[in-house]
């Protein structure tokens, strides 16, 4: 086939009025057989495909085998991302499950897939942009872009017989018809203009990739990047500007105590005496106690506080019996002072008892203590349920 | 055109779809002539008006990239704040768009052509508002692109499982699909315009704009196909886009997040609040373009039953979470549900259930579908009711999460404020412009469903 060359003729396009006058003029100016037939219509008209005989588009497959692709291609990416190069266990799933990759699969399906059709349909299948057909220059063209329906035989080889083709138009009832030339081709679409425009591109790249690659080589020192390094903060072992001694780290202010380490109040066990237990004995605090007691006191003075001891009896201390009538009558203060400063070979035990576990102990202690020197009239007054035996156990008081 | 065969009953045909006589030929002199025309003076004003609010916005943009996120008022725990909420409700105005462009297209509801090219373009232009906040949330989007898995020399790739991720490539090809699908639909237009352009460089910006199209058939059979495989592939990717968008809460331990019926419930919002931006844009153009004709009460009176229908979705969707909280016997979920209507932020749970399950049940009532007045009060309320909604989601369900000791009332600052309010000026600015230089209505496919567009001579030829 010969390129056409400016001046020749394309074709003749006919003009109708409405689609169905379109449609009964087809069959007729096909079956003429003057040349290829090709409808110009303002808007997708149904029929029309079969009519002009024109195949279906396959755009469907094509689609289809890119979406596929792109499914393949998400979920390949994907899984060598986080399965093999790069790692991450998330949520103590495997690294290549791949249930987790099916959102992104989806998404670069359908991108595929839309790309596919969009594109595909005006690059491929259509041959768009082409600024330079016949018919774009035709005077038709601005009535097949608004209302009218344009039928065109197109020339096919060198002998094109236009008078026919004009009669054959005429006879199907178009008006006006319009016989078509290959327009010269001229501004936008020469060699030269192409040239100079390729050249235009070029530049704009080498500008823009320069100025990109300028930035982004200035871009981490220049403000507001940079106000990330300015970060006022405290860095250990460093001088500050912010407090008037220089220094970073600041002493505590005088008097602060630790919580749960406020200062006895009292100086000697003599004064420690006087201190009055503050809990009131209930099973709650006694629970407390107890525990307080089975995790610090019993390995020494025993389970039964009566100085045998379940542990240290190993190495050769000796505890004293709680249960002794010297203990029995101490008062709760010397317990306490004992329990915080601790007692011959016995050590303070402040930092492992807060102060409400060691008045607990005490509560728990005088349980025992009581338990063990246990008289009948003790339990005078204690109600016995019928068959519950619940009523009375050692640690009750 | 089986049913026009079958003569029904008045009341049960479809209601036409145009008023007056439209032609192929007056719908192009209505619709194509606004590009070349010197606009009336309210365009100008409602211009200056957007588009000073949406340099505000820009301007406070560049104040938080300059000093950085601490203007705003996010703190622990409510790390996510305006810049989310203003997402997920922008890409919910988008949704509706899509819906009226590829589901009812599907579905083959021949009034959606009417609407449809306004709906895209606000799609559009709500997804462009969208994508702001995620940029500028990352602190400093001058390295968002780290999101992207590209090869680089930390040696490092994102993680494939993190819902933020799917959520970069839900929303980038949300946006890209939908540019593809409307310049599509435009292309034809476009050419229509270029043959009406006289203007020297009005001609050349629209031949290059349509790429040449001369309505050829070999074109249109290619062109259908590829609208109908867009709007298939579209429908899937609307209803994925706010799905994805909710696994970013719905995949996390946050209660009030972690709910399976996060993603039809997001969806159903979006195009809830969708649908009330396309009601409330789509009543000022057919009065100041002068459209009723082509935009009729029809449409309006249809717009406002899917309104209504999402409407009656929400409380469902409502109804279930409250369900869910108390069926579950989890007490942090029960804590945050019962949170959202008399905690500290009380008002703006009933607000939410209030703007958008019983303001818009007025719809049941024709008077409200017909007048102006209700339309714009109720798509008001129901823009207003899904902003708060996701306000009463991200920031009352984070500001009291396990940690009681981390509990922390939010505050947003005015920065907050302008920036939410330079994106309502940003979508408005594109709006106008978009009504002045493209045409605003599908032309292409408003004729291809004018009586008699379609030859009846088909069947008996065959």
């Amino acid at each position: 086939m010969t390129q056409p060359k400016s001046g020749d003729t394309f074709g003749v396009v006919g003009l109708f009025e409405s689609a169905d006058a379109l449609m009964a003029a087809i069959s007729k100016v096909r079956e003429a057989g003057l040349g290829k037939v090709e409808a110009y219509t303002p808007y997708p008209v149904h029929g029309l495909d079969k009519a002009l005989g024109q195949r279906r588009s396959p755009l469907g497959g094509m689609v289809m085998i890119m979406g596929v692709l792109g499914a393949l291609t998400a979920f390949l990416f994907q899984w060598w991302i986080s399965g093999i190069d790069y790692p991450i266990v998330t949520g103590g799933k495997a690294p290549t499950s791949w249930q987790a990759f099916v959102p992104i699969m989806f998404e670069v399906t359908v991108l595929f897939a839309t790309f596919t059709a969009g594109l595909g349909m005006l690059f491929f299948l259509n041959k768009l942009p082409f600024f330079g057909h016949p018919v774009l220059h035709a005077k038709a063209i601005s009535a097949i872009t608004r209302d009218r329906f344009g039928l065109a035989i197109e020339a096919e080889g060198d002998a094109f017989d236009v008078a026919a083709a004009v009669r054959a138009l005429e006879s199907a009832g178009a008006r006006p018809i319009e016989v078509i030339s290959v327009p010269s081709f001229s501004g936008p679409m020469t060699a030269r203009y192409l040239e100079r425009s390729l050249l235009g591109i070029a530049i704009a790249c080498a500008v823009s990739g320069y100025a990109t690659y300028w930035a982004v080589k200035l871009f981490p020192v220049l403000p507001p990047t940079s106000h990330m390094l300015v970060q006022p903060r405290l860095d250990p072992q460093k001088p500050s500007a912010f407090f008037k001694d220089g220094h970073g780290m600041q002493l505590p202010v005088p008097g602060t105590v630790a919580r749960g380490y406020l200062p006895l109040g009292v100086t000697s066990q003599e004064e420690a005496a006087t201190l009055v237990n503050p809990l009131a004995v209930t099973q709650k605090v006694l629970e407390e106690g107890r525990q307080a007691y089975m995790n610090h006191c019993v390995v020494c003075h025993g389970p039964l506080a009566n100085g045998v001891p379940t542990l240290t009896s190993a190495y050769g201390a000796k505890p004293a019996n709680l249960q002794a009538q010297q203990f029995r009558e101490y008062p709760d203060g010397k317990i306490y002072w004992a329990i915080v400063m601790g007692k011959n070979a016995m050590p303070s035990y402040a930092a492992d008892l807060s102060e409400d576990d060691r008045w607990a102990v005490i509560h728990y202690l005088r349980a025992l203590q009581r338990a063990q020197n246990a008289k009948p009239g003790d339990l005078a007054g204690v109600k016995f349920e019928a068959g519950s035996g619940q009523g009375s156990e050692g640690k009750a008081p | 055109m089986k049913a026009d065969a079958v003569r029904l009953p008045e009341e049960l045909q479809a209601p036409a779809l145009t008023a007056g006589l439209v032609t192929s030929g007056n719908l192009d002199d209505q619709v194509l002539t606004f590009a070349f025309k010197k606009p009336p003076r309210a365009w100008y004003i409602g211009f200056a008006i957007t588009s000073s609010v949406m340099t505000l916005g820009l301007v406070l943009l560049g104040y938080t990239a300059a000093v950085g996120i601490g203007v705003w008022g996010n703190t622990n725990p409510v790390f996510w704040a305006f810049a989310i909420i203003n997402f997920v409700f922008w890409v919910g105005i988008g949704h509706a768009g899509t819906l009226i462009s590829a589901i009812l297209f599907l579905f083959r509801k021949r009034w959606r052509n009417a609407i449809a090219r306004f709906a895209e373009a606000m799609t559009i232009f709500a997804v462009m508002c969208a994508g702001i906040f995620p940029l500028i949330h990352v602190g400093r989007p001058w390295l968002a692109y780290f999101l992207f898995p590209y090869p680089n020399q930390r040696a490092v790739w994102p993680n494939f499982r993190s819902p933020l991720l799917w959520d970069v490539f839900a929303v980038s090809t949300y946006f890209s699909v939908s540019l593809l699908f409307w310049y599509l639909g435009l292309l034809p237009d476009i050419a229509s315009m270029r043959d009406r352009a006289t203007g020297k460089v009005r001609k050349a910006v629209y031949s290059v704009l349509c790429l040449g199209w001369r309505g050829a058939n070999s074109h249109w059979n290619h062109f259908e196909k590829a609208y109908l495989l867009l709007a298939g592939l579209a429908t899937g990717l609307v209803l994925s886009v706010h799905s994805v968008v909710s696994f970013d809460f719905a995949v996390s331990l946050v209660p009030g997040w972690h709910m399976t019926i996060f993603p039809p419930y997001f969806v159903t919002g979006a195009i809830f609040a969708g649908f009330a931006m396309v009601l409330m844009v789509l009543i000022v153009v057919r009065e100041t373009m002068d459209m009723k004709n082509l935009i009729t009460d029809y449409h309006l009176d249809v717009m406002s039953r899917v309104i209504l229908a999402m409407s009656c979705l929400m409380g469902y969707a409502y109804l279930m979470e409250g369900f869910t909280a108390w069926y579950s016997m989890n007490q942090f979920l029960h804590s945050i549900f019962t949170n959202y209507f008399i905690g500290a932020y009380w008002w703006t749970g009933w607000l939410t259930v209030a703007c958008n399950v019983l303001i818009p049940q007025l719809f049941w009532f024709k008077k409200c579908r017909q007048s102006y007045v209700w339309m714009i009060v109720i798509a008001l309320a129901v823009t207003t009711g899904m902003w708060f909604e996701r306000f009463v989601i991200i920031v009352v369900s984070l500001h009291h999460d396990f940690l009681p000791a981390s509990w922390h009332l939010y505050k947003p600052t005015l920065v907050d404020y302008g920036i939410l309010l330079g994106s309502f000026g940003l979508f408005f600015t594109m709006v106008l412009l978009f009504a002045r230089v493209l045409p605003v209505i599908a032309t292409t496919e408003m004729k291809g469903i004018l009586p008699g567009a379609q030859p009846h001579a088909v069947k008996s030829e065959e």
